[in-house]
Parts: structure tokens; sequence; C-alpha cells
């Protein structure tokens, strides 16, 4: 291929087929060889070049875009998604204190109306047992009065039997009313 | 039994394996044989593109495969593009993708295949180590460049080699600096990616011959045992470069790609302040 091939052999001093070409120095600078290299180079740079663009870039690039579209889209969802059920939370907690209150305030209404139907009852059960009592007093106290009464009586008689024991005459009711009374 | 000669520049010879018809363009033959070069870019373009449709699977939760073709595709993205260019900056994902995969898969494939030659397959190729390659690769990112100034900034592309707010004999003289500077870029991403290859594989495959020739000396016996001291320091060496070889290979991938995303910043942004 060049020309000085095999002019002077290798520093070795022994001509072998290995050094034909080691004469003129490195085997690249044999321009012969170029030509060849270059076409092939130019045209598997062109093909590599195109199926890069066409094919491997955009799958591989769009692999890559994908993933980190979809890391960030995940991330906004699960931000959408927290911000809704703090909201949630947030509502829920509200419903609970209203209703706490509500409750609350139903209680202290029934109370109220419980002590005021208590007091009622009281009342008019107080009222009722004055009244009996009322009654039963005015029953006693006539009772008292007829037997008083009775007790006058009695007493006259037992006035009147003694006197006739002790002095064997008869006393006049007359005189024993005045001395009953007395 | 005769040492071999040490000749780590064997590895780089370009060899036809499947001949095939060439042509001529304008008084130039170009010869489209499959050599051991073309052959190996052409398996580091098919595996780079059969990973990365297998990566593309594009599941929300991604499995092996899919982590690590994201993962480089990142690099692109997320490192390179994203930051320097910006959001101007999607639509050239694809170009700066391609010149790291093609560049880091030469690079690796030159580097891992190289467990072949244990089998006596002599599959270490690096197309990333032939300067026909690498030149090649910085002329598509310079006139890429170039166009798609032109194409987004018409005549004011003159901006990116005239500074603006000087006094005129200061403008003059940068303005030559950065024509320099700017036309030099094809030739040191070229010579950079280059140079970094070759040397490294230049460095193992002289450790490799240090293996077998100190091996070789120490089997004559006597003092000369001494020989396999060396080459057994000289095969841990190649393990530890090996290794550091791997680095290289992201590394320098990375580096071009970085470069590429700066350069075509330049004209995307131009004028838009840095």
């Amino acid at each position: 291929m060049n020309p000085e091939d095999g002019a002077a052999p290798a520093a070795t001093g022994e001509p072998t087929a290995a050094t034909e070409h080691a004469s003129g120095g490195l085997p690249q600078f044999d321009v012969a060889t170029w030509p060849g290299q270059i076409a092939w180079f130019l045209i598997l740079f062109l093909l590599v070049f195109l199926t890069m663009k066409k094919v491997i870039v955009p799958r591989i690039g769009g692999a890559i875009e994908g993933r980190d579209a979809k890391i960030e889209g995940d991330i906004a969802d699960a931000r959408r998604m927290k911000t809704e059920a703090d909201a949630a939370a947030a509502a829920g907690a509200a419903e609970l204190s209203s209703a706490r209150a509500n409750a609350q305030k139903l209680a202290t209404e029934a109370r109220a109306k419980a002590q005021g139907e208590l007091a009622a009852r009281l009342a008019e059960e107080e009222a009722k047992l004055a009244a009996t009592t009322a009654v039963a007093e005015a029953g006693i106290a006539k009772a008292r009065e007829s037997a008083m009464a009775n007790v006058a009586t009695i007493g006259a008689e037992t006035a009147g039997l003694i006197v006739e024991r002790l002095t064997g005459s008869k006393a006049s009711a007359a005189e024993l009313k005045t001395a009953g009374n007395a | 039994m005769a040492a071999p000669p040490i000749d780590p520049m064997h590895q780089f010879l370009v060899e036809k394996l499947i001949e095939l018809p060439s042509f001529t363009i304008g008084g130039l033959t170009v010869d489209m044989s499959i050599t051991n070069s073309v052959a190996m870019m052409m398996a580091a373009s098919v595996a780079l593109i059969v990973f990365l449709l297998a990566a593309g699977k594009g599941q929300v939760v991604p499995g092996r495969l899919q982590s690590a073709g994201e993962a480089l595709y990142g690099v692109i993205d997320s490192v390179l593009v994203g930051p320097i260019i910006g959001h101007a900056g999607k639509p050239y994902i694809p170009f700066v993708f391609t010149i790291f995969m093609l560049v880091f898969t030469m690079n690796l494939f030159g580097v891992i295949l190289s467990i072949g030659n244990l089998a006596g397959l002599e599959l270490t190729f690096t197309p990333t180590a032939q300067l026909a390659v690498t030149a090649t690769l910085a002329l598509i990112t310079f006139f890429s460049v170039l166009v798609i100034g032109f194409m987004k900034n018409g005549y004011k592309m003159y901006k990116l080699v005239v500074p603006s707010g000087m006094n005129l004999p200061m403008t003059i003289m940068l303005f030559i600096i950065e024509t320099i500077s700017f036309i030099a870029r094809p030739l040191t991403l070229a010579m950079r990616l280059f140079g970094n290859m070759l040397g490294g594989h230049v460095v193992l495959a002289i450790f490799g011959s240090f293996v077998v020739i100190l091996g070789l000396f120490g089997m004559s016996g006597g003092i000369a045992m001494l020989g396999f001291l060396g080459a057994g320091l000289s095969f841990s060496l190649i393990v530890a470069l090996t290794a550091l070889e791997l680095i290289v290979a992201f590394l320098q991938a990375f580096v071009f790609a970085a470069l590429a995303t700066v350069y075509l910043n330049e004209v995307v942004n131009l004028g838009h302040g840095h």
C-alpha cells in the first residue's frame, strides 16, 4: 500500500511480516486507507444519527419526560388530595363543635324545662297537701270541739252523780252547768 | 526461542477483510472494501443502536437496561446540552448523543474486545485510534456548527470572531486570534481523541510485549529468572492500564461531546452574553 513499505527494517533489526508498515511511521498516516474509512464512517454516522433522531431520542427522552410529568402530576394530585382532606377534616371539626354546642344548648333547655315542671308539680302537690292538711285540721278542730262539748256534758253528769251520792239530793241541771263552766 | 519484535503499531494496521468494488469521485479512488476498521465501526454502530433500542422501552419504572440507556442519555441531556445550551438545545440532542455514543462505543470496543486476543482472534482494533475517523468526526462537528450557525444567525456569524466593545487595534488582534482558534478546532478535536486512544493502546501493547519477552528471557534459567518478576510486573501494569483505558474511553467520548456542545452553544446563543 505504502510506497515506503519494507524500504527499511524496523528498529529490532529483524525484517518480519509485521514490520512492513512500521518503517513509514504510524499506519494511521497511510493515506491510502483513508477514503474507505472516511466514506464508511460518514455512512455509519448518518445512519446512527437518523436512528437517533427518528427513534431513539424520542423514545428515551419521551420516557424520561413522561416519568417526570407523571411524578409531578402524582405529587400535585397528592397535594390536592391532602388539601381536600384537610378541608374535610376542618369541616368535620366545625360540625362536631357546632353539634356539641347544640347538644349543650338542648341539654340546658331540657334541664331548665324539667326543673320548671318539677317546680310546678312540687307547688301543685304542696297546694294539694296544704288543702288536705287544712281539711284535716278543720275536721280535727270540729272533732275536738264536739269532744270538748261532750266532755262538759260528761263532767256535768259525773258531777251530778257525785253530788247525788254525797248529798243525797239531785243537783239541778242549771247548777251543774254553772259549776261545770267554773 | 527468539523473542517476537516489539511492534505496538501492528494493531493499527488496516487490513481488508471483504473485497468490495471501489469508485472514483473527483479523481479520488474510494475503496469501499470492508476492512477491520470498517467492520469495527459497523459492529459499534449496530451494537449501540441495538442497545439503545432495547433500552428505549419507555417504562415508568425502568429495568436495568433501560436505566443504563437513560443514564447515558442523561449525560447528554442534563449534564451537557441542558446546562450549556439551555432550552434552545433540545434539537441538538440527537447530534451530540450520536457523537458521544459512537466515540464511546468504538473506544470501549477497542478495549474490551481485546479479550478476544486470548482466543487468538485479532479483534483489537480501535477505529477512534485512526486519524481518518477522528478527523472525519471532527470535521462533521465543525461543519455542522458552521451550517447551524449560518442558518440561525446569517451574516451575524461574524460576531463569533469579532469581539464587541473593543477599540480598533484590539479588535483586529482578537479577530486574528479568534479566527485561528476557530479554525484550529477540528484539528484539536481530531488530534485529542486520536492521540489519547493511540497512546493508551501503544502503552498496553508495549507492556504486553514485555510480558512475553521477559517471560521468554526468564525461561533461559539462572539469574535471568528475574525476568519472570518483570513479566509479572508488566502484566499487573496491563491490568491497571486497562482499567484506566476504560475511564479514558468514556472520558474522551464525554470531552468530544462536551466540546461539540460548547461549539454549538456559541452559534445557537450567539450574542446572548457569554
